[in-house]
């Protein structure tokens, strides 16, 4: 059991490290991106995408096609849901406790973009 | 109902591991992304049906098929989990990894996620910290339990990081259990109140660093049988100040009075302590625990015993003559290491069933090839074996090598740690 230990947290913390070091040795992420920034989309055709598969969210002036990564969000559908189709800048910026989201989760949230929210 | 009680514990590990994972099984996700998930919960899963297995509650370990086995599986649960457990960030990381190994090691960095991967993360460090304890067995007791107890807090904070991911359906019952769990073995176990009070009736020396103490109830006794063993805390007497820590020691003798007696040998800093005990001194008694003589078939039987490991035997002949033909086998370094020596030689003389083989092995792990029968005078003989846990393996071994089946091989270790 001893051996065991050993072995597989070793192998864990060389993982890990290979992690660390493959983002900085490796190819930067291929920008896939949705960049079709331009397309301004309106308030009214947000608001007609507020179904679990057709869910379409605002933050920070973007709008952001989330129907297929919902189900791997990490919290419970019922927090997330209710944002679909709406203006959800402050929902996003006050995940946990008026915590924003991370750097990853904007990161990740980018691939998402469809277009730029309309100004009026 | 053998076979159910052998069944109880794997049952459990399975449903414990099965109940959360069927919940969480992700639909619709990538296969690295989804293996993690699976393996997140997995883990957590089995903690909770290891913390379970820590309880030592008499009523629990007869369902359990014993206390021995029970924190067997303890420490094999434990240390599954925990190879899952590390497995699962690192799953996590690798479902982005092709696409950007930047985004991979965002995933997986306590500094780029929020206070959910963060509390994952000191979970973890804390099992790594917990487990790293439980294996360094030469550092003294005291501060080996506490570093023990950082394995609890790491199911604790391992939850946590759940709930501030926002999940909590089945993670705040999870939650609750492990609670339960662990403030059950504070409670109930580490601060004795499952325990009996009993106070020191007498103390004899019976060999080198040995002492066999007689405990007289003051409440209502426990109940315990040949075989057992109790978990003994021992306080303050008039001049005598006890480590108060529950250690396990094999009841030697069960009186008509209810008093028990138990073997305590020099091993530890407080069993050490322990040889200087005297007459009315408090002790609380847990138990009894253990199933190693119990249901004993009609066969001739072959005990063996090293040192300290005589006494389960000795309570037996002491409450009775044997009703099997039964070859007892003693083996002790010295003369003066020979605890109830003198004892034996008359309940042997005494019991035509029974025959003594008592021999010094000197300082050298003995040659127990020869000391055993040879296969034809063993076949059909059950075989119980209690002594150092070296002397167990060997004796184990060479019991297999004469074809001796695991059903007729009985043995106990009675290590806790």
């Amino acid at each position: 059991m001893r051996r065991l230990y050993v072995s597989t947290t070793l192998v864990f913390w060389l993982l890990v490290l290979a992690f660390w070091a493959g983002s900085f040795w490796l190819p930067p992420a291929e920008q896939s991106v949705a960049t079709a920034a331009d397309k301004v989309i309106s308030r009214t055709e947000l608001a007609r995408h507020a179904l679990p598969d057709n869910c379409w969210m605002a933050i920070r002036g973007a709008v952001y096609d989330v129907s297929a990564y919902l189900p791997a969000h990490p919290s419970r559908p019922d927090l997330v849901l209710p944002w679909c189709g709406k203006e959800a800048t402050d929902a996003y910026d006050t995940k946990t406790k008026g915590r924003p989201h991370s750097a990853y989760a904007d990161e990740l949230l980018a691939k998402y973009r469809i277009g730029a929210l309309a100004t009026n | 109902m053998p076979n159910l009680r052998w069944l109880s514990i794997p049952l459990l590990v399975l449903a414990s591991a099965a109940g959360p994972v069927y919940w969480a099984f992700p639909a619709g996700l990538s296969p690295a992304r989804s293996l993690g998930i699976v393996l997140g919960w997995a883990g957590c899963g089995l903690l909770l049906a290891s913390l379970l297995l820590m309880l030592r509650e008499t009523w629990l370990s007869r369902w359990l098929g014993g206390l021995e086995r029970m924190y067997q599986w303890h420490h094999r649960v434990g240390m599954a989990a925990y190879v899952l457990l590390l497995a699962h960030p690192l799953a996590l990381a690798a479902d982005p990894w092709p696409a950007s190994p930047l985004l991979a090691w965002q995933t997986l960095s306590p500094f780029s996620q929020g206070w959910p991967v963060r509390l994952g993360w000191l979970s973890l460090l804390l099992l790594m910290l917990g487990l790293a304890a439980t294996f360094a067995t030469r550092i003294p007791y005291r501060i080996w339990r506490w570093l023990h107890v950082s394995l609890g807090f790491g199911v604790l904070v391992g939850l946590w990081h759940l709930l501030q991911l926002g999940i909590d359906e089945p993670v705040l019952p999870i939650l609750a259990l492990a609670a339960l769990f662990l403030g059950w073995r504070l409670l109930r176990v580490d601060r004795g109140l499952a325990a009996r009070p009993y106070i020191v009736q007498s103390a004899a020396p019976v060999a080198e660093g040995m002492v066999e103490i007689s405990l007289r109830p003051l409440a209502e006794p426990i109940a315990a049988t040949a075989g057992q063993f109790v978990l003994v805390a021992f306080f303050a007497g008039p001049s005598f100040r006890g480590c108060g820590e529950f250690h396990p020691f094999t009841v030697s003798s069960i009186g008509a009075d209810l008093e028990i007696r138990v073997g305590v040998k020099a091993l530890g800093d407080c069993s050490r302590r322990i040889q200087g005990i005297e007459p009315g001194v408090l002790a609380r008694v847990h138990g009894a625990f253990g199933t190693f003589l119990a249901e004993r078939p009609a066969e001739p039987q072959l005990w063996l015993a090293g040192g300290i490991g005589i006494t389960p035997f000795l309570a037996l002949l002491r409450a009775g003559p044997v009703s099997q033909l039964t070859t007892l086998v003693y083996l002790y370094r010295t003369e003066a290491d020979a605890a109830f020596l003198r004892e034996l030689r008359a309940l042997a003389d005494s019991d035509p069933q029974l025959s003594l083989q008592a021999l010094a092995t000197g300082n050298e792990p003995p040659e127990v090839n020869d000391l055993l029968p040879d296969a034809l005078k063993l076949a059909g003989i059950e075989c119980y074996l209690c002594g150092p846990p070296g002397m167990v393996a060997a004796v184990r071994k060479s019991l297999r090598e004469r074809g001796i089946r695991l059903r007729q091989i009985h043995f106990e270790n009675f290590g806790f740690r």
